[in-house]
């Protein structure tokens, strides 16, 4: 397999475009996503995104509050005890984007049935609510009709319900550890990536660190995204901040809470993008911007010793950098 | 509030939840409040409790406090077992297999039915428009709702929270109440109790109206029934709800280590 690292630029400028179903970690809200690529979206100026989360992060809470988003589906639509998501709150409540809601299993049987390439899911959760009477999608029609349609089960036929497959265009999975062919380890629950890696007909890989590819021969029972279904592989530390990414770094409670009231307004969310998202050119000025005190707190996290079986194949920043180098000069 | 204990609220709801919860259950828990409420039950008197939240995390109790996620690490760092969504709410729960699960509730209705998805000012109306207020929709909850053998809903008792309908189904209860669920055809058999600061509610056979079933010690029926918006019925055997022990209190704040229930 040949080397798939590119940087963070790179992979937004090749695989995201205007109107594009975009999906994103499958993270729960807390927990893995790739982030930083909805940062990269914003500094190239992507717009009228269909957004296909999960579950709703600080991704979609920034992408919604920026206005790039026109509609979304999700699960869960806020940051669990961090609170609402004020940045898509205010996107919805101003008729700004529509957000269809399902379940967290409705999401995940969706992906597996994009997975599947199957033509329907069966469903018999979502049905008999307002999951199923209401879609933001098709407001006139109530009940709705072509959101979960009822549909028999030819065995015992009960009525059940029938959820559309996603097959985003492009899904930006972050993964704990990948090597630069695309094999990715992921510590913590997987939540809906794996369904979500191969539901997507394009995979990104947001991995906090590479390593070797004998660590992926070592372990390839973890190994839960294999490299012939990924495109391009990005090494980016810290790409789930400010939420927590399992053995290498905690959420940071101060900037989750502070970033959530600062989407509140349209003012704050300009001053979040001139500070966060405009603020940094390459690794180094990112990590500068998180700060390098915050970064050594937040990485001397409790669940460290999960990633002490993996830690002798991590490879040193600088060997990634000339790996990227060499296929964007191939490029 | 008894001399001898001083306990919040929140904390006597979690521990009347707790007791719902037994020895032994397959059990599922959201975060926040429910998830003390379970690990309180696992600390107490559930021992062999078997636990697990909806992203696939097995074995795991909190540590350093209240997680903030269902993937913060304050669970990642004891747990046994990282699996997935649809392992953990697809096979064990939507399949039936799950014992009981706990939810919360922004607004919850006579027959149970919950709201999470938000505040609208009245009634949707035929056609669907997005809410004054946008929570954070349906998450796990729904599928625990349909799937779990039985769920235990929490929720502050307050008067714009107890509906006699609610604007919007994010989890069924009951539905229309009578055999409406029955019909449905869930696998789950639908809300065992709604557990409130105020008191403990519960479904009424036949109609699965909730009626009030007992009152903590420093609240009355006249106090709930106040902050109740339907004729709420108090059932012939309710009473007064026995007070937290020394010994549940003290195990509810190993768990609520950093005291997120003790806070107003």
């Amino acid at each position: 397999m040949p080397n798939k690292l590119i940087s963070l630029a790179e992979a937004v400028r090749r695989f995201s475009w205007d109107g594009m179903q975009y999906a994103s970690g499958a993270a729960l809200p807390v927990g893995s996503d790739a982030i930083v690529f909805g940062r990269e979206l914003l500094r190239q100026k992507r717009r009228n995104l269909h957004g296909v989360f999960h579950c709703c992060g600080q991704q979609l809470n920034l992408l919604a509050a920026a206005g790039v988003v026109a509609k979304a589906e999700c699960g869960f639509a806020a940051l669990e005890v961090v609170g609402f998501a004020n940045g898509l709150r205010r996107a919805v409540e101003s008729g700004r984007l529509a957000l269809e809601d399902y379940s967290n299993l409705a999401m995940t049987l969706r992906l597996l049935g994009g997975a599947l390439n199957w033509p329907f899911v069966p469903a018999t959760v979502n049905i008999g609510s307002d999951l199923q009477a209401r879609s933001a999608f098709s407001p006139d029609e109530y009940p709705a009709r072509s959101k979960i349609p009822a549909v028999t089960d030819p065995f015992s036929g009960k009525t059940i319900g029938a959820f559309s497959p996603l097959k985003p265009d492009v899904a930006a999975i972050h993964v704990t550890l990948a090597d630069a062919n695309g094999n990715a380890i992921l510590l913590g629950t997987e939540w809906s990536r794996t369904e979500l890696s191969r539901a997507a007909k394009k995979v990104v890989l947001i991995a906090d660190a590479i390593v070797d590819p004998a660590c992926i021969r070592q372990f390839p029972n973890l190994v839960r995204i294999p490299d012939i279904i990924v495109e391009a592989v990005v090494y980016w530390p810290f790409a789930a901040w400010p939420h927590a990414s399992p053995g290498m770094y905690d959420m940071d409670e101060e900037h989750m809470f502070f970033m959530n009231k600062i989407l509140a307004s349209e003012q704050g969310t300009a001053e979040y993008i001139r500070d966060f998202v405009e603020n940094f050119s390459d690794i180094e000025s990112y990590l500068d911007m998180i700060g390098r005190d915050k970064i050594k707190a937040l990485s001397a996290s409790t669940s460290s010793f999960l990633l002490d079986p993996y830690r002798r194949w991590i490879l040193p920043p600088e060997d990634v950098a000339s790996l990227t180098l060499s296929t964007e000069l191939a490029a | 509030m008894s001399a001898a204990l001083d306990y919040s609220r929140q904390e006597m709801m979690a521990i009347a939840t707790g007791r719902e919860i037994r020895d032994g259950e397959l059990a599922i828990f959201g975060v926040g409040l429910s998830m003390l409420a379970g690990f309180f039950a696992h600390a107490n008197h559930a021992p062999n409790l078997r636990s697990m939240t909806e992203g696939g995390v097995y074995g795991a109790t909190p540590v350093g406090g209240l997680p903030w996620g269902i993937e913060c690490n304050r669970l990642a760092v004891n747990a046994t077992s990282f699996t997935s969504a649809l392992d953990a709410l697809g096979f064990l729960v939507a399949s039936g297999r799950c014992d009981v699960g706990v939810i919360g509730a922004a607004q919850v209705d006579k027959f149970g039915n919950v709201n999470t998805t938000g505040v609208w000012d009245g009634d949707i109306g035929p056609r669907y428009r997005p809410p004054k207020t946008r929570m954070p929709g349906a998450g796990g909850a729904n599928d625990i709702a349909c799937g779990a053998k039985r769920f235990i809903v929490m929720a502050t008792h307050e008067l714009k929270r107890f509906a006699e309908k609610v604007t919007y189904i994010s989890s069924p209860g009951y539905l229309d109440g009578g055999d409406a669920r029955e019909r449905q055809g869930f696998i789950g058999g639908g809300p065992s109790a709604i557990i409130t600061t105020l008191g403990i509610l519960r479904p009424e056979p036949e109609t699965n109206e909730f009626v009030l079933d007992g009152w903590f010690a420093f609240s009355s029926v006249e106090e709930i029934k106040a902050n109740t918006g339907w004729d709420l019925r108090v059932a012939p055997h309710a009473g007064k709800i026995p007070e937290p022990t020394a010994i549940e209190l003290a195990n509810l704040r190993k768990v609520d280590e950093t005291g997120a229930l003790r806070k107003k």
